[in-house]
């Protein structure tokens, strides 16, 4: 292959990476890393030098608009960034001491797991005799002081719904500790930290699923940019590899921010537990050796 | 609901960064394809030699190194969230809110920790 050619369909693979990324609150990581190492034979490290440069870019392609347009709760984010960079910290300090096989199957189990509540509100959401008692389980959940405190709440305009979504947010320890996992992870295996994070926001804290994973998307630059400094200076970002993948993960993230304000939220979510499900694949193929 | 003036400011330092930085990549890109042709591009699969230090890329980008210059793009997107956290400080405080000036100021503490530990280590 010319290396044009190359360039071009790393440019084209990366804006597809964007446009997931960006609607889901991942990084792209998914898709970016697969296709380097097992389509263009890229050296493993370099290609996780790029993915934390396709991070950094979807996270800052889309939340400029989702800040704009209040669907990332800043307040929210900007709180429990302190938790997922403790946890980064933390996480790159015991990467040395601990099993990098062990830790994958080990998350790989606990995502496969989340996938269970999540199912399930699909499930809810889809029946809508089903969604109004979940509803009205929702409001039954006592309101969280902490929550009121921290001014965890918020407003959107919803324009595939036509309407505007207020929401506050319960069992923020619970969220938070998640959070700190979610660091945790991304410190010591570079990847999933979005995934984490979702879960945390949607699932344990009842943000709903837009504002979540524009949230999500918000937080995970803060994250990637911690340790995206070690990865330069240890040269895993080779600039020729991580260029088209900025690029093209960019101009994703531009379709992708669209497309995200446009689906409903049930949509997202279907579409968050399929990929949810094949990162937790790719993580325990890790955990047995096969990197992907 | 309209957007806050933090939230303005935080989204005008993401597309201000993201812009630029982007612009930086395709201007060495298209330097390094205007001076080598295609073939520049190198082969992906290659193990190959490109600057990593701030004092090298520094130095590429005196010498006019394409290399160097999509280089420095790359940074520019790594400070993109740096310096969205260091602005929201001040947004926050504009705004009058105290607790998350003290919340923000907290994470860029930690985030120039985690560099600076990250230099030390590596």
């Amino acid at each position: 292959m010319s290396h044009l050619l190359q360039f071009f369909v790393i440019l084209g693979a990366s804006a597809i990476a964007g446009v997931v990324g960006s609607l889901l609150g991942l990084g792209g990581g998914i898709i970016v890393i697969p296709v380097l190492t097992l389509f263009f034979h890229v050296d493993y490290r370099i290609a996780a030098g790029a993915s934390i440069v396709s991070i950094i870019a979807t996270s800052s392609g889309s939340a400029a608009t989702y800040v704009k347009d209040k669907l990332s709760n800043i307040r929210v984010g900007m709180f429990l960034e302190v938790l997922t960079s403790v946890g980064a910290i933390c996480g790159a300090f015991l990467a040395g001491w601990v099993h990098g096989d062990v830790l994958y199957v080990v998350f790989a189990l606990v995502l496969f797991y989340s996938l269970i509540p999540m199912g399930r509100k699909i499930l809810a959401e889809l029946g809508k005799a089903k969604t109004r008692r979940a509803a009205a389980g929702a409001e039954a959940a006592s309101p969280d002081p902490l929550a009121a405190k921290l001014g965890f709440s918020g407003s959107y305009y919803d324009k595939a719904a036509g309407r505007q979504v207020s929401y506050s947010l319960r069992r923020v320890p619970l969220g938070a500790a998640i959070m700190y996992v979610a660091g945790l992870g991304s410190g010591l295996l570079g990847i999933g930290s979005g995934a984490f994070k979702v879960l945390a926001l949607d699932t344990a804290m009842g943000m709903p699923m837009k504002a979540s994973t524009a949230t999500s998307n918000f937080m995970i630059g803060v994250t990637a940019a911690a340790s995206a400094g070690i990865y330069f200076l240890r040269g895993d970002i080779d600039p020729l590899i991580a260029a088209p993948v900025a690029l093209g993960v960019l101009a994703g993230s531009l379709i992708g921010t669209r497309l995200l304000s446009r689906l409903a939220g049930t949509s997202i979510r279907i579409v968050f537990f399929v990929v949810l499900a094949l990162i937790s694949a790719q993580m325990l193929l890790r955990g047995f050796g096969v990197s992907v | 609901m309209k957007a806050t003036k933090t939230e303005l400011a935080v989204s005008f330092v993401l597309r201000f960064g993201v812009i630029l930085s982007a612009s930086v990549i395709i201007l060495g890109l298209a330097l390094l394809v205007a001076q080598g042709g295609q073939g520049a591009l190198g082969d992906v699969a290659a193990v190959r030699s490109f600057p990593h230090s701030p004092a090298a890329v520094w130095a590429g980008l005196l010498a006019l190194d394409p290399v160097a210059v999509v280089t420095l793009g790359l940074i520019l997107i790594i400070l993109t969230p740096i310096s969205r956290v260091a602005v929201s400080i001040v947004a926050f405080a504009i705004e009058g809110d105290r607790r998350y000036v003290a919340v923000t100021a907290l994470v860029l503490a930690i985030l120039l920790a985690s560099l600076v530990l990250g230099k030390g280590g590596s």
